[in-house]
């Protein structure tokens, strides 16, 4: 067995069997989403299932073959409380006593104002009890009755009145004489489906995946910095220094190491969020109907590699870097701490993409984002799935410029005797590279 | 004949502090020799530059023929350096330290099985070898520390206090270990420590060692006759007196 796999073994054993990266980095995850998206699942159902089955009370104050008719359609179907009161504000009194979350209000003079052909007028009340989804719900559950109702009131009418003048028309183009259908264009191809659609779904898709990368690299840079600071807290850098084994070994041995269990918390975390997303949102199959292969954006072979050395290149500068700070801690606990810095360039860029488009940003901004490698890896992803692959190529080829820089600077830190006698207050980058 | 080491002139600075001062001592082979100074007079520091921990600011030194500077890789192929207060992986096994160690050293002639044998051996650790070094005592852990160190028949073993903090029983084990082995192997030993007694059972010669500076080298016994001393405690204070 060569050194290399020698000392990865042990890293990957040593990180696996720490209680707080198993099961903060691969116990977790696997727990913490089904059991948020079961969550999830339980109160969305039941919001629904109070929406469908609330009840609501009307208060009528008007009486008519209209108001009749209006009633007649509102009882139909419906658990209606009626509400007998001698005023609005004794009927909203009484309301408020029923379990009804919405009240109908039909204002006298309504089937006066319908046969009469002028706007006959209804007001519904929600009682936001506690603030919930299912209050506002069952609001709208109350409007679309009343929009529906008013639609074929008016189709009625039309109508009649072309019935009178003997037009041919149909009553509902009459009503609605415009159709809007929408199409969109990518990548020159044109589907008839709407852009607003198209972008959800590339949401939902180029989005997803930074986050996993953002993850991931946060875990792997924890593994590293842990990796290290381990080794100094339990002494034993010391005695690995003096090992037959190039010091190149060493490090390479304790960034495969971390990334193999990054890999492992971030499957593992892909895991769990995937059953999150479908136990959470599994009341609306219709968000997951639509694939970016289905709008021509499938993401090709060719994609699916770039992508993948995206991360791997994104992942490596990552631990590079978490092993340069942590070289000069003596604990886990400082170099977490001394790493957590780095959550700020890895978020950063993820939250603004999340929003926007790095070319709408002012310049400056534009400028600072685009010097953090992290960016780029980010807006690989999104071009990789756009099959923009000159922007994927570009983007590996910073982060890998980067990484070469931060692995050099690795290394230098690891060939030298200060890995053994450096310490946070004793940093200095230029007595690194001073030639004895 | 090659001396086992031959540290000559050998000056450290840590930026303003002079830990070593021109140090120079030679290790003869199949010998145990003892650095005996006060903590802060070098005796780390010395180790460590043989080691190939660190390098010197200046003077040279070489473990059989090899310059520690020049060719670290080919030292470190003939060493085993057991530094003070060291640890083992706290989420291994004994068994697994022992087995992960000795995947280094493994050659034709001496497989990894071989060597963690020896160390199971020289560790007389036996069933606790099973568990995870965490819940072992700190006795315990300078016993498996010390067969890694022994079990691949190292050239040269650097010792750096290698009883400090531990209790009568388990510093009596670990210098039968290290005195039946290295009769037995034919290691050199470089060790260090501030118990003169510990130095005068285990070592052939000694050097005493102050600020940095070599103030005596010779045989226990030759030391004490030097300085007109009745133990190396007293030969030690007297060579400082004088130097």
């Amino acid at each position: 067995m060569g050194s290399l796999t020698i000392i990865t073994i042990k890293e990957v054993k040593e990180l696996v069997r720490d209680p707080k990266i198993l099961i903060g980095v691969i116990l977790m995850p696997l727990v913490l989403y089904p059991v948020m998206g079961s969550a999830i699942n339980i109160s969305q159902k039941s919001v629904m299932r109070a929406m469908i089955t609330a009840s609501f009370a009307i208060y009528n104050e008007d009486e008519g073959p209209a108001t009749e008719a209006f009633l007649n359609y509102l009882y139909t179907n419906n658990t209606v409380i009626p509400i007998e009161a001698d005023s609005l504000e004794d009927a909203l009194i009484a309301y408020q006593d029923t379990n009804a979350t919405t009240l109908l209000y039909i204002k006298e003079g309504y089937s006066e104002n319908v046969s009469q052909g002028l706007k006959a007028k209804v007001k519904v009340y929600a009682n936001l009890k506690s603030m919930t989804i299912a209050e506002v719900g069952s609001s709208d559950n109350v409007n679309s009755l009343i929009n529906i109702y008013s639609y074929y009131l008016s189709i009625n009418k039309i109508g009649r009145l072309l019935e009178e003048t003997g037009d041919s028309a149909e009553p509902s183009v009459v009503k609605s004489p415009l159709s809007i259908s929408s199409a969109s264009i990518i990548k020159g191809n044109v589907l008839e489906v709407p852009p607003s659609a198209i972008f959800s779904l590339i949401m939902s898709q180029s989005i997803l995946l930074p986050i996993m990368i953002m993850v991931m690299l946060m875990f792997a840079i924890q593994m590293a910095a842990t990796s290290i600071a381990i080794e100094k807290e339990q002494k034993t850098l010391e005695t690995l220094m003096t090992l037959p084994v190039g010091r190149m070994t060493v490090l390479s041995g304790k960034l495969a190491g971390s990334i193999t269990v990054a890999i492992a918390g971030a499957i593992s975390y892909m895991i769990g969020f995937g059953y999150y997303m479908t136990s959470a949102f599994s009341f609306a199959p219709e968000l997951t109907s639509m694939a970016t292969g289905d709008v021509g954006l499938g993401i090709t072979p060719v994609g699916v590699l770039l992508l993948g050395v995206n991360i791997f290149v994104t992942l490596v500068s990552g631990l590079a870097l978490a092993i340069c700070l942590a070289v000069f801690t003596d604990n886990v606990r400082s170099a977490q701490s001394l790493t957590g810095f780095l959550v700020i360039p890895v978020i950063l860029p993820a939250i603004i993409l999340m929003f926007s488009d790095i070319s709408m940003l002012p310049t400056t901004v534009q400028w600072i984002l685009l010097a953090i490698p992290y960016t780029h890896s980010i807006i690989a992803s999104k071009s990789a799935f756009l099959g923009n692959y000159i922007v994927v190529v570009r983007s590996i080829a910073y982060i890998s410029a980067f990484t070469v820089a931060v692995l050099y600077l690795a290394a230098r830190i690891f060939s030298t005797e200060r890995i053994i006698t450096s310490r946070l207050t004793s940093i200095s980058i230029k007595g690194l590279f001073k030639r004895r | 004949m090659v001396s086992a080491i031959e540290a000559k002139g050998l000056v450290k600075n840590f930026g303003n502090i002079l830990a070593l001062d021109g140090a120079s001592f030679t290790v003869r082979d199949r010998e145990i020799f003892g650095l005996i100074g006060p903590n802060g007079a070098g005796k780390t520091t010395a180790l460590r530059i043989i080691g190939t921990l660190i390098k010197p600011t200046s003077g040279v030194a070489e473990v059989f023929g090899t310059d520690v500077v020049r060719d670290p890789d080919k030292v470190r192929r003939i060493i085993s350096y057991l530094p003070e207060e060291a640890g083992a992986y706290q989420n291994l096994s004994g068994y697994e330290y022992l087995r992960f160690m000795a995947g280094f050293y493994s050659s034709p002639g001496r497989d990894v099985d071989e060597m963690v044998e020896e160390g199971e051996r020289i560790s007389g650790l036996d069933e606790r070898l099973k568990d995870r070094i965490k819940g072992y005592s700190k006795g315990m852990n300078r016993r498996l520390l010390l067969a890694r160190a022994l079990m691949m028949r190292p050239q040269l073993a650097i010792l750096d206090e290698p009883t400090s903090g531990l209790d009568v029983v388990h510093a009596y084990h670990v210098r039968q270990m290290i005195k039946d082995y290295t009769d037995k192997m034919g290691v050199t030993v470089l060790l260090s420590s501030h118990n003169m007694l510990e130095v005068e059972f285990l070592c052939h010669r000694v050097a005493l060692i102050d600020e940095g500076r070599i103030i005596a080298e010779g045989g226990p016994d030759e030391l004490k006759e030097r300085f007109g001393a009745e133990n190396l405690e007293q030969a030690f204070m007297e060579a400082t007196r004088i130097g």
